[in-house]
């Protein structure tokens, strides 16, 4: 494990439990007067929220083992979606003045649907038109008109008008924090990394429950702290993981404490580096515009990916790059079960890795997850990399 | 109504084949036998085995009806029944016999549960069943109990002496069974884990029930309603007191010899 | 008399000639794509366009080859397709996998014929990836996807109609740069108001369903959908669908049904699922219970009046408004295009819930049904299982609504035993209902 000074220990410390108590740290923001809304995809665009005024959250995983939801959404539903919606049914939400979504995938959408239709939230949701095919040459004047609309909606909501200035202002809070966590990120490219995969993960996913400015703060701290730190060099075998959303850290703690000595380099999906790895581009006058530029410019969501006229899915070329910077020796596919565009993903992705001589393994996301399985698919992988004789 | 009739309820089930013998209000006697491959023979080894226990033959018998996942099968001879009722007619018409208050009874067997509502005559309003996924509870039930070296009754004895909440994979039984053994393998405490199971259980049959109103009273039928850990987590989520029937494994075949008097008119 | 339909064949031929053409024409355009695309643009690449959709040619080939299926199925699957993937896809693809197609004339072909290019949408978040894996496995075929956005009142929201039109016009280009050929207008028109014709067609056939007795069955109509589905762009099928409404028109003058006894009507939300199907038609058919409206059946391809003053409604269509659609340039042929497709009910209740809550309240009312049998199928996600499980909520108090499992094509997700239980019960309750009780 590599080691980190006790500030930085301290402040990834602090992470951790902003994710855990973040309906408490939500609460508290609300308590100082701020309206909160809750977001479901990260392609809603947060800087118009923030614009306003209003401090986005991510919904997250409750984690909770239960049932009920399956009789508001379809049994081969993933979990992620299954946990969302049955958070809304539990009220746990209640707090937010807002829940919003953009069009994504089928699951996400349903979760969104049971908040609106059986969890009250009627009159406080809005759903933002999103185009499923991101690259479309049309798609960003779509968006001109769907962003509009989520304006004016949000400024009736924060009873004010969302100028320029404040766009700018958000998308320069916003482009600070994806600057920062690309920072923390890049760390792990080093030699001798002073943090470790699982706790850039953790910094990662509080962000998105959390006020971005202190949220900045807190990562500058980190920053500083880590780039002055020694760290030692990284043993045994570099995994890097792609898929989609987790938020269930135990999953990277444990690849990372395996028989073998292993460490996580990189995190492929919407709750890590999908979700920071662009900046909106700060010196277009029309700033509405260029929040769409950014957000379509960024890594697409498995699925909203196909070029057309080639069929591409771009997301590869994002994955061929980190594959070339962080280095990894194997892959771990981590997607919720039930999930539909991560599998189709994988049987593509697969055969471009094999061309690269990177072996890979595949794990199922459930609310439960069975960690002794988990930990012999790794420990396999590790073994295949390592030529461990049997 | 049937005075000084005898008649004959049998349940041919997934898992057990059970039999009922009553007269007029009055039940004389019931068994069970494991149904295994031969549902035929477990009907006819059920009904005879309660004929034994109460030593009338089955000429003295009235008529028999049938119900149960397998009621069509058993109906040939040699058992030649009366008449077949569906498993949701016959558990109402069970439920109300024993329980004339009751408006809602849930019956959680071996292979599929459902939950029922009814009127203050005991006429079937709704029924609700359990979707592919929540098939078997019951025999993964048996199948932990057994892998644990213990019976059913035991198994639900042990989750209530469980200290510390964990949960099972909610998906299906097979799903659940493949996480109770890892959650085992981790060296979490057995009764732990047969708590886990437990809960399990009682997450995808109330999840089924949301769908009804829920009227009360609300009673529990089938083999797995004698598990008290089944039933304490059954009312919690359902937000509602609940009550056993008596005899509730037997809640089926009483509704069939009930429905005799239903092939008379 | 149970009626016989004397237009019953032709439709069958012309499935197989589709079919047929897309295998063995010796020249031509082949073109691959989805039933849920607009097709009108490919006609204008010439008169010699072979098509193949994805889903249509799924069904037609689970229903003809059980065995064939199977294996393409499990190839896919083999080929790391995972389990819970459409199966519709996995049969599709299977074909690919294993160079072999199989089509409704009993021919099975070795040797998959490779389209030219791929014209699909994106109807779920597998959909548009189920033609880049053919398109990959098949060596990189241009395939171009249209974001059709969807959801409730879609086709009266002038950014959506813009989003879609502009893409198709993009589209068009791209046609004529891949495949090098010149677009015709003048063809291209002619398919356009076919097809609106034929969607417009098939909306006022369903809609003769709210008739008593309905003059056809839900197999019957699972049967006379596929023209529209596999090729609703010619004038062959403007003929056909204008011979079978007015025989229809005139089943119901006489008051003719191909089910005479029809003492449940039921309206079905669910897939035309391959396996399982008769059966449960034979359950419900013993109780006298016919399905005589079906959300995919007549949404797939029919369009409606759809919302009138925030309400559903599934009354058709004018057909003379069709004949009088202002289609005199590309665009404007485009935007009439892009309007009926979103006016399609699958394409509204896809992505807006209360679309399809209101398109059920709506069908049991104009339908006049005893019953609401919901059948979400497990590999599927669209709104063949996107808000069903709710709707069993909301309708199971006012009307006896049952929801039994199913699948497409595959026939080890089909929960037969389950479904049969639960159609018997479905009967139960609604006999129940008829005399007072459930």
């Amino acid at each position: 494990m590599t080691m980190t000074k006790n500030g930085s220990d301290a402040i990834i410390g602090r992470f951790r439990q902003m994710i855990e108590n973040r309906h408490d740290y939500a609460k508290s923001v609300k308590g100082k007067g701020q309206l909160l809304a809750g977001y479901m995809c990260t392609h809603v665009p947060e800087e118009i929220l923030y614009a306003a005024g209003i401090v986005p959250v991510r919904i997250l995983s409750s984690h909770v083992s239960q049932a009920m939801t399956r009789s508001y959404i379809h049994e081969t539903y993933c979990s992620f979606s299954h946990d969302c919606a049955y958070q809304g049914l539990q009220h746990n939400y209640d707090y937010l003045d807002l829940i919003a979504t953009s069009s994504s995938c089928i699951h996400m959408s349903e979760a969104f649907n049971v908040w609106v239709r059986f969890a009250g939230f009627q009159q406080k949701s809005f759903l933002i038109p999103y185009p499923h095919i991101m690259q479309t040459k049309p798609a960003g004047d779509f968006l001109v008109a769907s962003f509009g609309e989520f304006k004016q909606f949000v400024e009736k909501l924060a009873k004010k008008p969302i100028t320029e200035d404040d766009l700018e202002r958000a998308i320069k809070v916003y482009n600070q924090n994806r600057r920062l966590l690309k920072r923390l990120w890049e760390l792990l490219r080093r030699d001798q990394p002073t943090v470790t995969g699982p706790e850039v993960a953790t910094a990662t996913l509080a962000s998105q429950v959390m006020d971005k400015q202190e949220c900045n703060q807190m990562l500058e701290q980190l920053i500083q702290s880590l780039e002055a730190s020694l760290g030692k060099a990284p043993s045994g075998v570099r995994l890097m993981v792609t898929g989609g959303a987790c938020d269930d850290l135990g999953i990277f703690d444990l690849i990372e404490h395996l028989s073998y000595s292993v460490s996580l380099v990189f995190i492929d999906s919407c709750t890590a580096a999908r979700y920071f790895w662009f900046e909106v581009p700060e010196d277009r006058p029309d700033k509405l515009k260029a929040l769409i530029e950014g957000y379509l410019g960024r890594i697409p969501c498995p699925a909203k990916d196909n070029v057309p006229g080639t069929g591409e899915k771009k997301r590869f070329r994002f994955i061929q790059q980190f594959i070339e910077d962080f280095k990894p020796d194997g892959v771990v596919f981590l997607y919720q079960r039930f999930c539909s565009p991560q599998p189709m993903d994988v049987v593509a992705l697969k055969p471009i890795l094999e061309k690269l001589g990177i072996p890979s393994t595949e794990l199922e996301l459930d609310t439960t997850v069975p960690i002794t399985q988990f930990r012999t698919q790794l420990e396999a992988l590790v073994e295949i990399i390592t030529r461990v004789a049997p | 109504m049937n005075n000084g009739k005898i008649v004959a309820g049998l349940d041919a089930g997934h898992v057990d084949t059970k039999a009922v013998i009553k007269r007029g209000q009055e039940i004389l006697v019931y068994s069970t036998v494991a149904t295994g491959f031969d549902v035929v023979a477990a009907a006819e080894a059920a009904l005879n085995h309660a004929l034994d226990t109460i030593g009338i033959s089955r000429h003295e018998l009235a008529g028999i009806v049938s119900t149960g996942i397998f009621r069509d099968m058993v109906k040939v001879a040699p058992l030649n029944v009366t008449r077949t009722v569906p498993e949701y007619v016959a558990d109402v018409k069970g439920a109300f016999f024993l329980n004339k208050s009751s408006r809602t009874v849930i019956d959680i067997g071996g292979n599929i549960h459902k939950a029922m509502h009814y009127d203050q005559n005991g006429s079937l309003l709704d029924v609700i069943q359990n979707d592919k996924c929540a098939d078997g509870l019951g025999i993964f039930y048996t199948t932990m109990a057994r892998s644990l070296g213990l019976n059913e009754q035991e198994m639900s004895e042990l989750a209530l002496k469980s200290t510390k909440d964990v949960s099972v994979a909610i998906q299906c039984a097979l799903s659940a069974e493949s996480e109770a053994i890892d959650l085992m393998c981790q060296g979490v405490d057995i009764a732990d884990v047969a708590d886990a199971v437990s809960k399990f259980m009682s997450e995808r049959v109330a999840a089924m029930c949301t769908y009804l109103p829920l009227t009360k009273e609300i009673v529990v039928a089938g083999g797995l309603a004698k598990s008290p850990t089944l039933i304490k987590h059954l009312s919690t989520l359902i937000k509602q007191d609940i009550s056993v029937l008596s005899l509730p494994e037997y809640v089926g075949a009483i509704g069939a010899a009930i429905s005799y008097e239903g092939s008379q008119t | 008399m149970p009626y016989s339909l004397t237009t019953w064949n032709d439709f069958k031929n012309y499935q197989t000639t589709c079919y047929r053409n897309y295998l063995y024409a010796p020249q031509g355009l082949r073109c691959m794509g989805s039933t849920w695309s607009i097709l009108a643009p490919l006609k204008g690449l010439g008169e010699d366009i072979h098509l193949i959709g994805g889903e249509p040619h799924a069904a037609s080939t689970a229903g003809t080859f059980p065995d064939e299926s199977r294996e393409d199925i499990s190839a896919a699957e083999t080929g790391g397709l995972g389990f819970h993937s459409c199966s519709y896809l996995k049969l599709f693809t299977g074909e690919v996998i294993r160079d072999k197609i199989a089509i409704t004339d009993r021919t099975i072909k070795e040797g998959y014929p490779r389209p030219d290019v791929i014209w699909t949408t994106h109807l779920c978040s597998q959909h548009s990836k189920w033609y880049q894996e053919v398109s990959r496995r098949l060596g990189g075929i241009p395939m171009y996807p249209i974001d059709m956005i969807g959801g409730g009142n879609a086709e009266k929201d002038p950014k959506i109609v813009n989003y879609v039109s502009d893409q198709i016009e993009e589209g068009i280009g791209w046609l004529e740069r891949v495949t090098g050929r010149e677009f015709s207008d003048e063809l291209f028109i002619k398919a356009a108001r076919n097809e609106i014709k034929v969607l417009v067609l098939w909306g006022n056939i369903c809609a003769m369903n709210m008739a008593a007795p309905a003059p056809l069955d839900e197999r019957r109509l699972i049967a006379l959908f596929p023209p529209a589905v596999v090729d609703r762009t010619t004038d062959e099928t403007v003929r056909l669908y204008e011979a079978l409404l007015k025989e229809v028109r005139y089943m119901v003058e006489t008051k003719d049904s191909v089910v005479p006894d029809q003492r449940y009507r039921i309206v079905y939300f669910g897939i035309a699922h391959t396996y399982g199907h008769p059966e449960m038609a034979r359950i419900l058919r013993d109780a006298g219970a016919e399905i005589v409206a079906s959300v995919y059946t007549f949404g797939t391809c029919g369009n409606f009046r759809g919302f009138v003053n925030g309400k559903w409604s599934w009354q058709p269509l004018d057909l003379q408004w069709v004949d009088e659609l202002d289609l005199t340039t590309r665009r404007k042929a485009i935007t009439e295009l892009v309007k009926i497709a979103l006016g399609w009910p699958t394409w509204q209740g896809v992505r807006s819930y209360w679309a399809l809550e209101q398109m059920a309240r709506a069908m049991v009312v104009e339908y006049k049904a005893d019953g609401l049998l919901l059948a979400p199928s497990r590999s599927c996600e669209t709104d063949f299982r996107n808000g069903y499980i709710a709707m069993q909520r909301i309708f199971k108090d006012q009307i006896p609504t049952v929801e039994y499992d199913t699948d497409q094509v595959d026939v080890r997700k089909m929960d037969l035993p389950g479904a049969q239980r639960k159609t018997e019960l479905f009967v139960h309750l609604m006999e129940a209902h008829k005399k007072g009780g459930a």
